[in-house]
């Protein structure tokens, strides 16, 4: 997955980075922001359509009627918006249809994803299915092989439960070296919706498992009749057959009519499009348990099953796609998550690891959701190191990539989720690097 | 209003026995819901194959059976010989490369258990046409896939009876998730001394435009035929796989250099050979494209619209 060039290497030391500006890049700084403050005044110079809608003048939609209702039935974010769209990475994979899109987590706001900017992944493409064709069938050793109806299931008593989803090859693309100069790309492959749907085990205990079934094979009806075994436990733990996203019904993307969903686990066992549950004595050991989703050690020996996302964050404000004009106040500002629980802490550097301060969480702290950070900064124009470092509440810190590089090398393409670094550089972008 | 009381009596006095009915039902963990599913419901969905081989069909299929279906359905992207096309799975290759800088992940070098190779053609091969293939077709791709592999020989016989007992090289290097893995700290000053920092930056020139990317979904604004207007759907499930972009030597849509040489020969030459399948000089076009549920018309339309798109 990882691409063959290595990255170039330059012999920075954060001692430059982090001692005071010399007087002479100062005076540069502030010149260039002279220069970028006149050149947006030359912008608006220019444009006398903007000018005429700024004060004191009054603004042309002020002075006019807009739309009526349902002139868009279904509504659709601002034109002014055209650019907050999923993306993917051409080059990753061989085609559109067995890929991956990432979510443009930069331009996100609080935890709830958009359902139009969950990202995507298909291993044959996204079926289009008619719900009142499709069926879901439990069989194997039950007391009572069954077959539901769409209208069947929503029959159930229904939970509503607000979770990540993440597939576990987020920032795979990293295991070597940086590559993605954006947030999207570097973390986009994770969503968070509220997800609603029937309990896993209800409908377990209406099939009524065997003394024997401990694992649960989920198959999808997509045409790569994707398919993942589950340990009972899980299923009867917290497992969700959802057929909602949001409120509204599920995207075809994630799985329409129904998909199972498995809270805080990687994203491809939530299996989407789901026809059949099997229950068996023994995991089945298929494609995308062996051949994929297995993680490869330096030894030549792999993990498999391998099924808890681990504690991650990073900072998505300022990230490369939004870097920092101005020197002043900012706000840091990140998602933390944890498959194993709630996020406890984040801290905060922005000397590369040296010193840390912890931040804010604000907003809803829920268990295998996302959780947001804060920090208030006043930025004097010096370049840094910003990190965030998650820990959740079973005590786990989210590790250094060094560390994860000395237990696992850097073939194991999954479960990358090592503390980020953004280089901010003294004209306020942000760089993605790595550091050794 | 008095007659509307009544029913709202009447309605309240019936109500009570069935709420009774429907907490019982509740509290055995039975509502009730669904229908049985039949022997024949389930025997035509339960696919899924186990390494202990079950779930296996009742068939066979040779090496060399399987040598002719591989190169018709499966080279186009997984090489003649295995090694993949393009960025397209190697299935081939890579023995004792697990421990290398760029380990090579394939069915011989990697892959536990020969039952993931039969579940997975079965259920999701050739791309463009899952679950098309019969069980013989698949014990003999089977059989061919171990082959390439050197892990069965030329004149071997893949059976429901056989399947289990073929021991994968890599099979006992799989083991259980045994993380957490590694044990940060939660330090707050003086974490490290900023001299020994070094700073490695990215690679330039491989992230993707971040503009909208949504122009090449613009649909091809040229007069296309019906014939091609028809086709384009077909193109679209089946045939996109490799003409979109060019695998195993397919000429790809906007390629018009590509297409001119073949019209030379003619549109009916083009559609028999899309139909019934054709080994050139730069490359294998499987019959149908792999998809053999498409009708001759279909093929033909996709074909045109291959031809006229730009």
């Amino acid at each position: 997955m990882a691409d063959s060039k290595k990255p170039e290497t330059s012999k920075e030391y954060l001692a430059e980075l982090t001692a005071h500006v010399p007087p002479t890049s100062r005076r540069d700084f502030l010149k260039k922001g002279v220069k970028f403050s006149t050149s947006l005044a030359a912008v608006a110079a220019t444009s006398e359509a903007l000018s005429d809608n700024l004060p004191p003048h009054v603004s042309s939609w002020s002075k006019s009627l807009g739309t009526g209702v349902v002139s868009t039935p279904y509504g659709v974010p601002s034109k002014f918006e055209e650019n907050v769209i999923r993306r993917t990475v051409p080059w990753l994979t061989a085609d559109k249809i067995s890929s991956i899109s990432m979510s443009p987590l930069q331009e996100l706001k609080g935890i709830i994803t958009p359902n139009g900017l969950v990202f995507e992944r298909y291993h044959a493409g996204a079926p289009a299915i008619n719900p009142a064709q499709h069926r879901l069938m439990i069989h194997g050793l039950v007391d009572n092989p069954l077959i539901f109806t769409m209208d069947d299931l929503m029959r159930f008593p229904s939970e509503s439960v607000i979770n990540f989803l993440e597939c576990p090859a987020n920032g795979g693309m990293e295991w070597r070296g940086p590559q993605m100069e954006a947030l999207q790309f570097t973390h986009g492959m994770i969503s968070c919706c509220e997800w609603t749907g029937v309990r896993l085990s209800t409908l377990l205990a209406e099939a009524g498992v065997q003394s024997k079934g401990k694992w649960v094979l989920a198959e999808g009806a997509d045409g790569a009749g994707m398919s993942r075994s589950i340990p009972m436990n899980k299923a009867l733990d917290d497992a969700l057959i959802v057929y909602a996203q949001n409120g509204e019904k599920l995207r075809p993307e994630q799985g329409y009519p129904v998909r199972l969903f498995n809270p805080g686990w990687e994203g491809n066992t939530s299996v989407k499009w789901l026809r059949r549950l099997k229950i068996g004595d023994k995991p089945w050991h298929h494609r995308e348990e062996t051949s994929k989703y297995t993680d490869l050690m330096p030894d030549g020996r792999s993990r498999r099953f391998t099924y808890e996302q681990e504690a991650n964050s990073v900072i998505t404000s300022p990230c490369p796609e939004n870097p920092w004009g101005q020197k002043g106040s900012y706000e840091i500002e990140g998602i933390a998550w944890s498959g194993r629980g709630k996020i406890k802490q984040v801290d905060v550097s922005i000397d590369g690891g040296v010193t840390w301060r912890p931040a804010k969480l604000k907003g809803l702290v829920l268990t295998k959701a996302l959780t947001r950070f804060c920090l208030p900064f006043k930025w004097d124009g010096s370049p840094g190191l910003l990190q965030s470092r998650a820990i959740d509440e079973t005590g786990y810190v989210q590790p250094t990539l060094s560390q994860l590089r000395n237990v696992r090398g850097t073939n194991s393409i999954y479960h990358k989720n090592s503390i980020h670094t953004w280089q901010l550089q003294s004209n306020g972008k942000i760089k993605n690097v790595q550091l050794k | 209003m008095y007659s509307l009381n009544r029913i709202l009596i009447v309605f309240a006095l019936t109500a009570i026995p069935l709420l009774a009915v429907t907490s019982f039902a509740a509290e055995t963990g039975r509502y009730g819901i669904g229908k049985t599913a039949t022997i024949e419901e389930i025997a035509g969905w339960d696919i899924d194959i186990r390494p202990d081989g079950k779930g296996l069909p009742k068939g066979k299929g040779s090496v060399l059976q399987g040598e002719e279906a591989y190169e018709a359905q499966c080279a186009s992207c997984h090489g003649l010989f295995g090694e993949g096309e393009g960025r397209w799975p190697p299935l081939a290759g890579g023995e004792d490369s697990l421990t290398e800088d760029r380990p090579k992940k394939t069915v011989g070098s990697y892959w536990p258990y020969a039952s993931t190779l039969w579940d997975y053609i079965n259920r999701a091969m050739p791309f463009s046409a899952p679950q098309s293939l019969t069980p013989d077709e698949v014990y003999a791709i089977t059989a061919y896939v171990l082959y390439l592999n050197d892990l069965v020989e030329k004149g071997f016989v893949l059976t429901q009876d056989n399947l289990a007992s073929i021991e994968m090289p890599n099979v006992n290097n799989f083991y259980a998730d045994d993380r957490p893995d590694t044990n940060n700290e939660r330090c707050m000053k003086n974490c490290k001394d900023p001299r020994n920092i070094e700073v490695i930056q990215s690679l330039r020139g491989i992230t993707p435009d971040q503009k909208k990317t949504t122009a090449e979904e613009n649909p091809a604004k040229s007069k296309l035929s019906e014939a091609a207007i028809e086709g384009k759907a077909t193109y679209t499930t089946s045939c996109l796989v490799c003409h979109a972009s060019g695998v195993a030597g397919a000429p790809s849509l906007d390629n018009k250099d590509d297409w001119a040489k073949r019209l030379e020969q003619g549109m009916d030459t083009l559609v028999k050979r899309a139909i019934k399948g054709f080994m050139g000089e730069s490359g294998i076009m499987p019959p149908k494209g792999g998809n053999m549920s498409l009708t001759d018309e279909q093929v033909s339309n996709a074909v045109q619209y291959m031809v006229e798109a730009e």
